[in-house]
């Protein structure tokens, strides 16, 4: 097993050297001069070329990316062509906050959306599974955008429960962690209900409940115990792309993580802080799917992570 | 378990900024600001904070006329190319050292310095000497001399006439050598001025906490300090505001209608005419609008009026010229202004004279919903004459690379006033030196317009600059250089319990100082 978990991360360096690769070329494939956000409405063209040769875009391509996995290699990001601060520092002082989103959207979606499709599931005629259905599909389709405004106008404005935006502790976690974790829950919830109602029907289900276990019990160790696999991969998918910073999210509630800091860069074409975040991200969702692979040998012994015999 | 774990998590990091801080006014800033050295200070974010914490040599006065800062008086040599300043005593950096005339010439040279990067090395371009030291044949600027502990005196190249207006920009702020040295490239990010506030703490992305001097030279400020922070979202930003949290807030355009019509609310709306011109830029260097006569027939197929009342809601003022109403001194003559009224059927048989019918030419706008929304309408306009308008969204960088190359036959921008100057809305934009990246993005040559250009820059007196001024404005108008829109007006609403707080036409003439609860 140790092994296995250190090949896997020993594969990050080729998969870091790919990504940044084709992010270096999608950055300089895409029309735009970071030069030209740098310099203001008036400029001189001395001026404008002088930054270029400051930052290095008069240089070729191959020589600017050999360049920047130089500066890798050496453990620096660079620095922020508009603010010249450190990436790395500003990567490593806004982690944690999408760090603390993320597991917190993830704490409200996980309970909520597995219980909701587990209800749905048994009781599949019934308003509760309407109700979850309709969540299901409301929940994906209904943009973070619109429903963050809305509830921030009824919880902050209207009922005066919640301060608005902000970065901070747990008052200011709950609105952005509940609006973020709609879509997530919605997809749990029609996953888990798929799973649990497919494992309903199956054969040990019926021995179970004809051995007389309580209903708990059979759901507990019966049911989700073969349902979960699904399930546990939704929750890797959702919780690393939420760990690659949720912009609109952070951005209506003034949450100071990674997707305002990522998208920033891209639209200031602040190439360094692109590709910082791209790192940055690339290793946060490397390293949750091995997590959630992990997971999988450990919930369904079936699940064979590598050979044994090597 | 897992849960816990979470829950320990997400809870525990992090401490909780409280939502107002007593004695504080409470400001938004819609983005971080990218640096605080003023050399660097492109955005207007930046501008907005740097306002608070450096000072000048001079200022803008209410009336937008040049006035005192550091500097307590200064004399003009009779050839117009030489200032002298006499600086106030007791003027001290936020380290407690005294302000002395060597501070100007360590803060301007350093803008004129390769090695430091600045993008506005333009503001003192014509220093005499500027250019040898940008090429590394000086070691300093010669044009920037001490005479004495506080007297300072600036040389041209030639008279220019905005020279002083320059002096109040971002750029021109003082800083301490000692501390810029101490900080290197960390002084973007801990600056020291002169200003009424220092900058306590600066959580970048979030919030800026500026604090009030007691020594402030001209005289402290009446609040304990500002506490800026950076909200993006307009529509939280206007939450923030009714909960109470913003004290003063600029209204977005979405929410103007409703906070209008509120009797609560409407009497503590203010306005402020911004010097700045919104225009369709027609590219003057190929066919068709190199020919002024299609430029013209553009035009006046466009009714600005009806697009300003109904789709800004009247938010502006109606551009007769480049040049905002509120700096131009002269009024336009009627001919000229026939060039920009509303004709359609006119349009159509000046286009039809010169053989354009149903011809298709680009319109690149930037990916704002607005200005699309915008160029729809526009689009609207110029198919009733028979022209087909391709509009080309782009990112802003990219947007701003074809303009500045001349690719687009039309486009959609607006300039807003670096300095309160009629000149800075002729020279960068109309002056056939400044092509592309200068600001003539339209790129429109006429030697004429030049000549009176420079005529207006190399005068003594103001008055003698204006009629130089207001002959190129007369010959850019009914060259129909540009479609001339409007000139935006912002508004900004204001808390109850705000007093003392007014509006100014350029952000760095808000120092702050003046607000109280």
């Amino acid at each position: 097993m140790g092994r296995y978990i250190i090949k896997r991360v020993l594969l990050l360096i080729p998969v870091l050297a790919g990504i940044t690769f084709v992010a270096f070329l999608l950055l300089k494939a895409i029309p735009g001069d970071p030069v030209l956000n740098l310099v203001g409405e008036r400029s001189s063209p001395e001026i404008i070329e002088q930054l270029r040769k400051e930052i290095g875009s008069d240089r070729g391509l191959l020589q600017q990316y050999a360049g920047y996995l130089g500066l890798l290699a050496r453990g620096d990001f660079g620095r922020s062509y508009h603010t010249n601060r450190d990436v790395l520092s500003d990567i490593a002082a806004k982690l944690p906050n999408t760090l603390r989103l993320a597991l917190a959207a993830m704490m409200i979606a996980v309970p909520l959306g597995v219980m909701a499709g587990c209800a749905a599931a048994y009781h599949k005629s019934g308003a509760l599974a309407a109700a979850v259905e309709a969540f299901s599909v409301a929940g994906v389709s209904v943009p973070i955008f619109w429903s963050g405004l809305l509830i921030m106008l009824l919880v902050s404005l209207e009922l005066r429960l919640l301060p608005p935006s902000g970065t901070g502790g747990l008052r200011f976690i709950i609105l952005p962690a509940a609006v973020l974790s709609i879509p997530a829950m919605a997809t749990l919830a029609r996953v888990t209900r798929t799973a649990v109602s497919e494992v309903l029907v199956m054969p040990h289900v019926n021995t179970a409940r004809a051995k007389g276990l309580t209903a708990t019990r059979i759901t507990l160790l019966h049911v989700m115990k073969n349902a979960i696999v699904p399930v546990v991969t939704i929750i890797g998918l959702d919780f690393g792309s939420y760990l690659n910073g949720a912009v609109v999210t952070e951005t209506i509630f003034g949450w100071d993580g990674l997707g305002r800091f990522t998208m920033e860069g891209i639209t200031m074409r602040d190439y360094p802080v692109i590709l910082g975040c791209v790192i940055a991200g690339t290793v946060l969702f490397v390293l949750v799917n091995l997590l959630t692979d992990l997971l999988y040998h450990y919930l369904d012994p079936r699940v064979r992570l590598y050979d044994r015999k090597k | 378990m897992l849960l816990v774990l979470c829950l320990a998590l997400a809870c525990s990091v992090g401490c909780s900024p409280s939502e107002r801080r007593e004695g504080f006014l409470h400001l938004r800033l819609s983005a971080n600001p990218t640096t605080l050295d003023p050399s660097l200070i492109t955005d207007v974010p930046a501008a907005l904070v740097a306002a608070k914490l450096f000072n000048g040599l001079v200022r803008l006065g209410e009336g937008l006329e040049v006035v005192p800062d550091i500097a307590e008086r200064w004399e003009m040599s009779k050839d117009g190319r030489t200032y002298r300043f006499y600086l106030k005593a007791g003027v001290t950096f936020s380290n407690g050292r005294e302000v002395t005339s060597r501070d100007f010439k360590y803060s301007f040279e350093r803008v004129l310095d390769p090695d430091g990067r600045s993008p506005n090395a333009w503001v003192f371009d014509r220093v005499d000497g500027a250019r040898e030291f940008r090429n590394g044949l000086s070691a300093g600027v010669r044009g920037f001399r001490v005479l004495g502990e506080r007297l300072f005196e600036i040389e041209l190249r030639s008279a220019f006439s905005p020279f002083l207006n320059m002096l109040t920009m971002t750029a021109a702020y003082v800083v301490p050598e000692e501390a810029v040295r101490q900080s290197g490239v960390g002084f973007s990010s801990n600056p020291a001025g002169t200003g009424p506030f220092v900058l306590k703490e600066w959580r970048s992305h979030q919030s800026l906490v500026l604090e009030r001097r007691e020594d402030y030279f001209a005289g402290s400020a009446k609040l304990k300090g500002i506490l800026f922070r950076v909200i993006p979202e307009d529509l939280t930003a206007v939450t923030e505001f009714e909960l109470g949290n913003l004290d003063i807030l600029s209204l977005p355009a979405a929410v103007f209608r409703r906070f209008k019509s509120d009797p609560a609310w409407k009497d503590h709306i203010v306005s402020i005419e911004g010097l700045n011109t919104y225009y369709l830029g027609l590219n003057a260097s190929r066919p068709p609008f190199n020919d002024p006569e299609v430029r013209v027939a553009v035009s006046r197929s466009i009714d600005r009026k009806k697009i300003l009342e109904t789709f800004y809601e009247g938010r502006g003022r109606l551009a007769r010229g480049p040049v905002p109403d509120a700096l131009r001194t002269w009024q336009i003559p009627p001919e000229a202004a026939a060039t920009q009224s509303y004709d359609p059927a006119a349009a159509r048989r000046m286009l039809a004279g010169r053989g354009l019918e149903n011809f298709t030419v680009s319109l690149y706008v930037t990916a704002d919903q607005e200005v699309v929304d915008l160029a729809e309408i526009v689009q609207s306009y110029l198919a009733g004459v028979g022209i087909r308008a391709k509009i080309r969204q782009l990112e802003w960088s990219a947007f701003k690379a074809a303009v500045n190359d001349g690719e687009p036959d039309m486009f959609w921008l607006s300039w807003w006033a670096d300095y309160p100057d009629t000149e800075n809305f002729l020279f960068p934009l109309f002056h056939s030196s400044n092509l592309g990246p200068g600001g003539n993005r339209t790129r429109y040559v006429s030697r004429e317009v030049d000549r009176l250009i420079e005529q207006g820059q190399a005068s003594r007196r103001a008055a003698d600059a204006a009629r130089f001024y207001q002959r190129a404005e007369e010959s850019i108008i009914r060259d129909a250089a540009w479609v001339f829109c409007w000139h935006k007006a912002d508004y900004v609403i204001k808390q109850p319990w705000v007093r003392g707080f007014r509006t100014y036409p350029v952000y760095s003439m808000d120092k702050g100082a003046d607000v109280s609860f």
